[in-house]
């Protein structure tokens, strides 16, 4: 069976695609990049997470380590590469956010179809 | 010592210095993204000079000497590794952007925020050549994201007009979008295989290729292919390459879609899947996007009426005539025939940046001179800006592919290998050239017709703005003088250097 994280990051993805396929306002733009986004970082970081005869895995960082002898821990890759990456998003939303403030000034209005004075 | 690492410690150094550089003087500002951007170039050629010296692979570990795990056969650090190509095409880079950085200095001068221009614009660099040294898949996303993200905010830099930040919004969208898509697809890679080094990734694929990474790798190429502007998804690129200012379109154009897109694409293809595929359909797919791009890019040139967006559907086109090349040595993979249209491809992606620079910083001059870039009030330049038209006639000529220049040798071995390997390919390339001929006889007509009334108070461009297209057109008219000896000695090595990934797989894990 397929565990029911894929799942949700499938649907996660699946619906901001949808959101930036369908949606006009400028802002919404950004939450579906948004929630695309976080649907792939669900993805990544449940790849690291296994569970072994039942026990629950532990982060790689707990320090009380002595006591948890023998118990699973997540993969620790998946979490730095979901640490980059929601840096990196946190750069594009917050440059999206100041080019929408911009096209607001010079349209007076966030509806993607009114930018539409490049022509050629 | 290795100076592989200085290749992105100074344009990081450099970038982030600005802020504080420009507080002692704003001349020494300027001279300083100038001396960054040089000392890069001369890290970079000695790289390159290194590895064609030697022909061997530079491998660097962040962190260690070794990629390798303690006591365990596989690579657990984050690589670096250089081959032909990557240096090739990061000298390529370095070189176009100082011309771009000495080119800002005038074109530049009225406008203001000029420190975040500069660090801007070396982020920009230092992304594209993290692209191309890079050797972990996860490390090729953020320096992509990066370049993407300077690249964003330099087409909107001029905020105060409507057209930058347009052309930033819609650039920003479509190339976030395929940002993630690649993400995605790396993250399935990861997943499937738990690796992201992509020479170990190359020797897990190569076992097994299960059908997750065919998923991936149409997720990563779907993305590349956006991000190189290959039709049926070019749009943006006609509207963010004429909108951001003529330094920057020259990078985008010459620089952006080549080592954001194009590279990566070969990279994955040959270096990551390489034979582990069908490769002879992979090999048509490529071909089949570059014969769409390659007719729609050239053709939609013709009918334009701003120099600039003519320039930039001209780059789609010629991203189709590499796509065309990267393809064919795909699906003649081993043969003779694909290593010329390899060696064709690589030599195209080095001759267009030069080219389509010349180009960008003619159309910058005439911008920034007369004030308009529409072609229909441009006309009887040639008269009053007698170098301009000159650079233009040189990269025009070049483009198109006239025999003294550069541009001659790296088309006629696309058409040579083209028409070895189907004749109707080398029809569909050469009914491209025709269109892309068209496009700029039309540009060129305007520039030396009848004079009119814009162009009366035109006069050439200041010495900071003439000097780096005197020197990209001495470079256009060297190459072209030894095409062969060029061919011979840089490019096909290149080639054989890229189709072996063998050897890519064993510089990292070792005999």
């Amino acid at each position: 069976m397929i565990p029911f994280q894929f799942v949700t990051a499938f649907l996660l993805i699946c619906m901001g695609i949808y959101a930036f396929l369908y949606k006009r306002n400028l802002i919404k733009l950004i939450l579906a990049l948004d929630i695309i986004d976080s649907g792939i970082h669900l993805l990544l970081i449940s790849l690291g997470y296994r569970l072994e005869n039942g026990v629950l895995p532990t982060a790689p960082i707990y320090t009380g380590y002595e006591t948890l002898k023998g118990t699973p821990m997540v993969g620790p890759i998946p979490q730095a590469l979901v640490l980059t990456s929601i840096v990196i998003g946190v750069c594009v939303l917050a440059l999206a956010m100041a080019l929408t403030i911009n096209a607001y000034r010079h349209y007076g209005s966030l509806d993607i179809n009114k930018l539409r004075r490049l022509r050629g | 010592m290795n100076v592989l690492p200085f290749l992105i410690i100074v344009p990081l150094f450099g970038a982030f210095s600005m802020p504080l550089i420009k507080l002692i003087s704003e001349k020494f500002r300027d001279i300083w993204a100038v001396i960054i951007s040089a000392i890069t170039l001369c890290v970079a050629a000695d790289v390159f000079y290194t590895i064609w010296k030697t022909n061997q692979i530079i491998v660097y570990t962040l962190g260690d000497t070794t990629p390798l795990g303690k006591g365990v056969g596989f690579p657990i650090r984050i690589v670096w590794e250089v081959d032909l190509l990557g240096a090739l095409i990061a000298v390529t880079i370095a070189f176009v952007s100082l011309l771009a950085i000495i080119y800002s200095l005038e074109y530049m001068k009225y406008d203001t925020g000029l420190d975040k221009y500069y660090t801007l614009i070396l982020i920009l660099e230092l992304g594209m050549l993290g692209i191309v040294i890079t050797g972990d898949i996860f490390n090729f996303y953020v320096f992509l994201e990066i370049m993407s993200i300077a690249s964003y905010a330099l087409v909107a830099f001029r905020n105060d007009t409507w057209e930058g930040i347009e052309a930033g919004i819609k650039y920003m969208f479509v190339g976030s979008l395929a940002s993630s898509f690649i993400l995605l697809g790396i993250a399935l890679l990861y997943g499937q295989y738990g690796t992201l080094t992509m020479a170990y990734l190359s020797h897990y694929i190569t076992r097994e290729p299960t059908f997750v990474s065919k998923v991936a790798l149409a997720f990563i190429l779907g993305g590349l292919l956006f991000k190189s502007g290959a039709v049926p998804v070019h749009m943006w690129l006609a509207d963010a390459h004429p909108a951001a200012p003529s330094s920057i379109s020259a990078m985008l154009s010459g620089l952006v879609i080549k080592a954001g897109g194009v590279y990566a694409i070969a990279r994955i293809l040959f270096s990551i899947y390489g034979i582990s595929l069908n490769i002879r359909t992979l090999g048509w797919i490529v071909i089949f996007f570059a014969c769409l791009t390659l007719i729609v890019g050239n053709a939609m040139a013709v009918v334009q009426t701003d120099m600039k967006r003519l320039f930039a559907f001209s780059s789609v086109g010629q991203i189709g005539y590499i796509l065309l090349g990267i393809g064919i040595g795909l699906a003649a993979y081993g043969t003779k025939v694909g290593q010329i249209a390899l060696a064709g491809a690589i030599y195209h992606t080095v001759n267009h940046a030069l080219m389509k620079a010349l180009l960008f910083l003619v159309a910058g001059a005439v911008l920034h001179e007369v004030g308009t870039k529409n072609l229909n009030e441009l006309s009887g330049l040639a008269r009053k800006m007698p170098l301009t038209s000159f650079a233009f006639l040189v990269g025009a000529a070049a483009i198109i592919g006239l025999p003294p220049l550069n541009g001659f040798a790296s088309k006629w071995l696309i058409y040579e290998s083209s028409a070895l390997y189907n004749p109707f390919l080398a029809a569909v390339a050469v009914l491209g050239t025709a269109f892309c001929t068209a496009a700029y006889i039309r540009v060129l007509f305007t520039f030396f017709g009848k004079e009119s009334e814009k162009v009366k108070e035109a006069r050439d461009p200041g010495k900071a703005m003439v000097i780096p297209m005197i020197i990209l057109i001495l470079a256009i008219i060297i190459m072209g003088l030894l095409p062969w000896q060029i061919n011979d000695s840089i490019m096909l090595p290149t080639a054989k250097m890229l189709e072996e990934s063998g050897k890519y797989v064993l510089a990292v894990l070792g005999g």
